[in-house]
């Protein structure tokens, strides 16, 4: 193998015409013209046709390529010519040349494989939809189970390079700005606050456990009273929360904290850094990046993640209605409540009576979590909706004013008691409206700082850091006991969103210990717990802290946005899926008896409850999970006495199993391709037959109880 | 009168062709099998207010052969066993020619069998399952069940052969006649069952399966050794066969059964069609509640065994395979020292229409899973092999793929007896 004079086969170009060249690769793709074989060859940097034919290829060599299949790993000499006219491929980059083979060696074959790899067609003119489309037609976990070849695909590789090159250039970015990298430990301690913790078994310490990093952040702050002033890390951080769609439970994060600066050093210094790593995939974002304090976002946007890409701003109309006769407005306000509204420009056509009243305001918004909504289209200069009739001249005369409308907008408005309710409410229409209006301008992007966040928030269980407990509060001088005083402090936490999604976060730490004490007071935490829970890290604050900050960026969502596609699991080499499995590996698996009980923890808890009995107990009520079968009253017995039937069933096969080849269908199977036709919606989904026995349905979905707990 | 036979009867049956090789025969189906427009909800709540969207190629094979099809009979839940004969009132009242019953484990020969009519499995992947709704896929066959054995045979010609919908069925080549045999993998010949009732050479020999006759009753072993010598008289000799894993085949069966039925009900979801339970908080409870009110109790013990072996326990499942390999090959060998193998079909003292527990349906179905669970295709004779003026059914095995074979060959014995 002459490793040495090998050619890459994208890279080949005319001016290699005529050159001997040596390629290794796989093969793509295969078009057999009965004694002339056309290939494509594949690495890592693209793809040429490879001809075999008698008139210049040995006959030997000839019918060992007769033999090649799709994704054969092999070898392949010789000579680059420029192809006939007319016979070019425009599809390929090398789509000029072709290599006519002298000699060629097969490396390792391939099995049928699980899914076409192949995306390019194989001759201009035989385009093949569904060879582009791998990643829609073929069902996720199957391309998870056979990552390895998932990733063969040149969309994949791209991704893939593409996060190696951004990586690479963050970098290079902080190595020129004086940053330093240093590693953070991976086996660390559990800390209760925020989500739960991976727990890794001790074995050197029996019934103790490290826990995976949620986050580094109190060894970054530590390295900062190391004095080593710009530390940065591209590190992965683990969450056992519970399942979303896009996310994973290992994720990475750019984590950052430097000594000595305010908030506009880490506003620069981000700001440069996502201006350049944007550029990678050809983005450019619009600069210099703007501020929005978390209230002004909230009040107008009804979110601190605005999505600044559309209009839509959040007009406030409590005022106008102070004496409205309107009982529903009424009722709202003599419990000292609020009225906000958006002006939806020019969407009376597409936004019917029908669909704001049926749709709208009587299935959509209260599906948001607010009794009602309230609508108007402005039609002749005049309002027009099923309650203009109760609002007096002065009112219809202020509300086009107010929300500057004019013929054939259309007015949502949102009432009711709780202020962050009608935010949060019209922040969600907003939302929608855009996204069903077609609002929302692809391939824009708008970044915005969202500052001056609440310090505190209140929940049910009193009192909590918003951020987390050693973020800076903006003033010193607050009574840790005043709980008004305290809900009205702002934090110096910040954070980056790009298009409504919040790209990462941080803020300017606290770095005098009376003050840290005063905001553990603040949250009631006792000295105890306090030193339980912190001590290693508050003795450290005795030692002369300098004032720090930092931030952490998730890569994972920053470079789903800048490669543009719609799951973090696309960019990520080996993920686990959607319910945090890895069909690859199968993990998370069983393990052996002999090293759970070598980790000590076969009686964790005691005698009373060794796994084996809890086991027996909870077998039904797992295999119905298991098969989303519920038990109805009066069945446990008999489904009970079924499964004991199973379990003697399977040790009386084990006895007598043997050792054949286990037999699944009486005929060998072998696989079947449909035929090469391109993939439609079916005609039973367009004449809705397949919606007939649908228990519910909405539009073109199948309508079901809610996904997410 | 409250109709106790068809859960739906077709109230304007389309026009039947004429002069064609059905023309005439009325069919009665299970209400698993697909005909557009029609309820299938294959006795199950699971498929609740079900309205097939498109024509099971068996069903437009048998209207494009001039059939008609009637309606479709009440039938147990996805077709695990039998709950009550209506496959045989519907022929005994004359209200079909023809019934179909899905074959899970014998209950088409079952069935026929205490009607006392003919009740043909076809070998596995004969008949295009495309349009069934089916319960085990490596397993069920559309069984046919006939007052009249040239009557099975038209409708084999009629609904056997390729069908590119069903992707698990081999690729027949053009037929051949019934002599013509077959090979594995090329050359395959779908046959011919045109000829079934021309002269052929007569049978010689009858596979008997030598623990079979241990696990009989002795009254029942009489009345097989007599139907055995009664072949005898005719030049049919009995052959002494040897199927060690013969006892195994019930758990076999119930393991691999119970693991497929586990995965192929697990569409039933109650998102996109049937039952489902009101009031749940989110898709987890709305899964397990509607599930949970979907299925009756033998299926439900049947999913729950499948859970069990396929999330704590899959090597059984794998185990289970290996002895059904032993299984095929062992009555493939059998099949060529012997023309066919005998066996009763139904046990004389367990009534198999009232069974309701999985145990139950097992207990009365000894004799016919071993097709099953091969693939063979077996055929149940009346009024052949009784005890004490019991039809026990003469129940005979052939050649895989050799379906006219057998049709033919049971035309010599019902000629003979």
């Amino acid at each position: 193998m002459n490793y040495r004079d090998r050619s890459e086969c994208g890279r080949l170009n005319l001016s290699d015409v005529g050159r001997q060249v040596h390629l290794f690769g796989w093969v793509d793709s295969l078009r057999d013209h009965g004694d002339v074989l056309f290939i494509h060859l594949r690495d890592r940097s693209g793809i040429v046709q490879v001809v075999f034919s008698p008139e210049f290829t040995d006959k030997a060599i000839c019918s060992l390529a007769a033999g090649l299949r799709n994704e054969f790993c092999i070898n392949v000499s010789g000579q680059v010519v420029k192809r006939a006219e007319g016979t070019e491929n425009p599809c390929i980059e090398t789509g000029k040349l072709e290599v006519i083979t002298t000699s060629m060696t097969i490396f390792s074959k391939s099995s049928a494989l699980p899914f076409s790899i192949s995306e390019k067609a194989m001759l201009a003119g035989t385009d093949n939809p569904v060879h582009q489309s791998v990643s829609v037609a073929v069902s996720e976990d199957l391309r998870l189970q056979y990552r390895y070849l998932d990733l063969r695909r040149p969309t994949m590789q791209n991704f893939i390079i593409k996060r190696h090159k951004i990586n690479k250039c963050i970098r290079k970015y902080l190595d020129d700005k004086g940053f330093i990298d240093i590693e953070t430990p991976m086996l660390t301690k559990s800390t209760p606050e925020g989500a739960r913790d991976y727990l890794v078994p001790s074995r050197h310490f029996p019934k103790r456990f490290y826990a995976l990093p949620q986050s580094p952040q109190l060894f970054k702050q530590l390295l900062m009273i190391s004095g080593f002033e710009k530390y940065y890390q591209i590190t992965r951080c683990f969450r056992d929360e519970d399942l979303r769609p896009n996310r994973q439970p290992e994720f990475t994060q750019l984590d950052i904290e430097v000594s000595f600066i305010d908030e506009t050093f880490i506003y620069e210094l981000i700001e440069e850094l996502l201006i350049r790593i944007f550029e990678i995939n050809g983005i450019t974002l619009p600069r210099p990046f703007p501020y929005i304090t978390w209230q002004e976002a909230m009040e107008s946007t009804g979110t601190d993640r605005p999505d600044l890409r559309f209009g839509l701003r959040f007009v406030e109309a409590t005022d106008i209605f102070t004496n409205t006769s309107y009982t529903i407005f009424k009722q709202i306000l003599q419990r000292g409540g609020h009225i906000k509204g958006i002006n939806v420009k020019g969407a009376s056509e597409q936004l019917s009576k029908n669909i704001l009243q049926n749709e709208y305001a009587k299935e959509i918004v209260p599906g948001f979590g607010a009794k009602g909504m309230t609508w108007m289209r402005i039609t002749n200069g005049k309002l027009d909706s099923n309650i203009v009739q109760f609002f007096t001249e002065d009112e219809k005369r202020l509300i086009i004013e107010r929300f500057g409308a004019g013929d054939g907008d259309v007015i949502l408005m949102i009432a009711d008691p709780s202020r962050s309710l009608v935010n949060n409410v019209l922040g969600q229409l907003r939302l929608h409206v855009a996204n069903r209006l077609g609002m929302i301008p692809q391939d824009s992007y708008c970044p915005v700082w969202v500052t001056d966040f609440p310090l505190f928030e209140m929940t049910e269980s009193g009192i909590t850091s918003s951020h987390h407990p050693f973020t800076a509060p903006d003033r010193t001088d607050f009574d840790p006991k005043d709980m008004e005083a305290l809900l009205s402090l702002k934090s110096r936490a910040y954070d980056i969103v790009i298009n409504g999604e919040e790209l990462g976060g941080g803020s300017i730490r606290i770095h005098e210990k009376k003050l840290q004490h005063k905001i553990f007071q603040a949250l009631a935490l006792s000295e105890k717990e306090v030193e339980e829970k912190f001590g290693f890290f508050l003795n450290a604050f005795d030692y002369g802290p300098p004032p720090h900050g930092g931030l952490a960026l998730g890569m994972d969502r920053v470079i789903a946005m800048i490669l543009k596609t719609p799951s973090i699991r696309e960019i990520t080499a080996f993920p686990k899926n959607r319910s945090a499995f890895c069909p690859l590996t199968q993990a998370p698996s069983e393990v052996d008896y002999e090293q759970i009980a070598e980790l000590g923890l076969l009686d964790i808890k005691g005698k009373e409850e060794l796994p084996g009995a809890s086991q027996q107990k909870e077998q039904i009520d797992n295999l119905s999970w298991l098969s989303r079968i519920g038990i109805l009253e009066g069945e446990r017995p008999a489904i009970k006495a079924v499964v004991a039937d199973a379990v003697k069933m399977a040790g009386h096969v084990n006895k007598k199993a043997g050792s054949s080849e286990p037999m699944f269908s009486v005929f060998a199977l072998k696989n079947r391709f449909r035929d090469n036709t391109s993939s439609k919606i079916s005609n039973k989904v367009e004449n809705r037959d397949l919606f007939k026995n649908a228990p519910a349905v909405k539009g073109d979905f199948f309508k079901v109880d809610t996904i997410l707990e | 009168m409250q109709e106790t036979i068809f859960s739906y009867m077709d109230p304007a049956p389309p026009c039947a062709s004429e002069n064609n090789i059905l023309t005439g025969l009325t069919v009665a189906i299970q209400p698993n099998l697909s005909v557009r427009g029609w309820p299938a909800q294959a006795g199950s709540r699971a498929l609740e207010g079900f309205t097939a969207i498109e024509d099971a190629t068996v069903v437009e094979r048998l209207r494009q052969a001039g059939a008609t099809i009637k309606g479709a009979i009440y039938m147990s839940e996805l077709g695990l066993g039998l709950t009550g004969n209506t496959g045989a009132d519907a022929l005994k009242n004359n209200k079909a020619d023809i019934v179909l019953i899905t074959d899970n484990l014998g209950e088409s020969r079952v069935s026929a069998c205490a009607a006392g009519v003919f009740g043909f499995k076809p070998s596995y992947g004969i008949v295009s399952r495309f349009g069934l709704i089916g319960l085990i896929p490596s397993m069920e066959c559309c069984g046919i069940l006939a007052k009249k054995l040239a009557d099975v045979s038209r409708v084999m010609s009629v609904i056997a052969g390729n069908d590119n919908r069903d992707l698990s069925m081999p690729d027949f080549g053009p037929d051949f006649g019934p002599e013509s045999g077959f090979e594995f993998e090329s050359g395959l010949k779908l046959p011919d069952f045109s000829r079934v009732f021309e002269a052929k050479k007569p049978a010689r020999s009858c596979g008997v399966i030598k623990e079979c006759l241990e696990i009989m009753e002795k009254d029942e072993q009489s009345a097989y050794e007599a139907a055995i010598s009664k072949l005898a008289k005719r030049g049919i000799q009995p052959i002494e066969v040897s199927l060690e894993d013969f006892n195994m085949v019930r758990t076999a069966h119930n393991i691999i059964g119970a693991v497929e039925a586990s995965s192929s009900a697990g569409k039933y979801d109650s998102v996109r069609y049937g039952h489902r339970a009101a009031g749940s908080k989110n898709w987890n409870e709305m899964y397990l509640n509607s599930r949970a009110e979907s299925f009756g109790m033998p299926i439900k013990s049947y999913l729950f065994q499948g859970a069990y072996f396929q999330h704590e326990n899959y090597n059984a499942f794998v185990d289970a395979a290996r002895i059904r390999r032993r299984l095929s090959a062992g009555l493939d060998q059998a099949l060529e020292n012997a023309d066919f193998i005998m066996l009763p079909t139904i046990r004389k003292a367990i009534d198999p229409f009232t069974a309701d527990t999985v145990n139950e349906i097992y207990d009365s179905f000894p004799w016919t899973p071993i097709a099953n669970i091969t693939g063979h295709p077996a055929i149940t004779l009346p009024n052949m092999l009784t005890c004490k003026d019991m039809d026990l059914g003469m129940q005979i095995i052939g050649p895989r793929f050799k379906d006219a074979n057998i049709l033919s060959l049971s035309a010599q014995l019902k000629d003979q007896a």
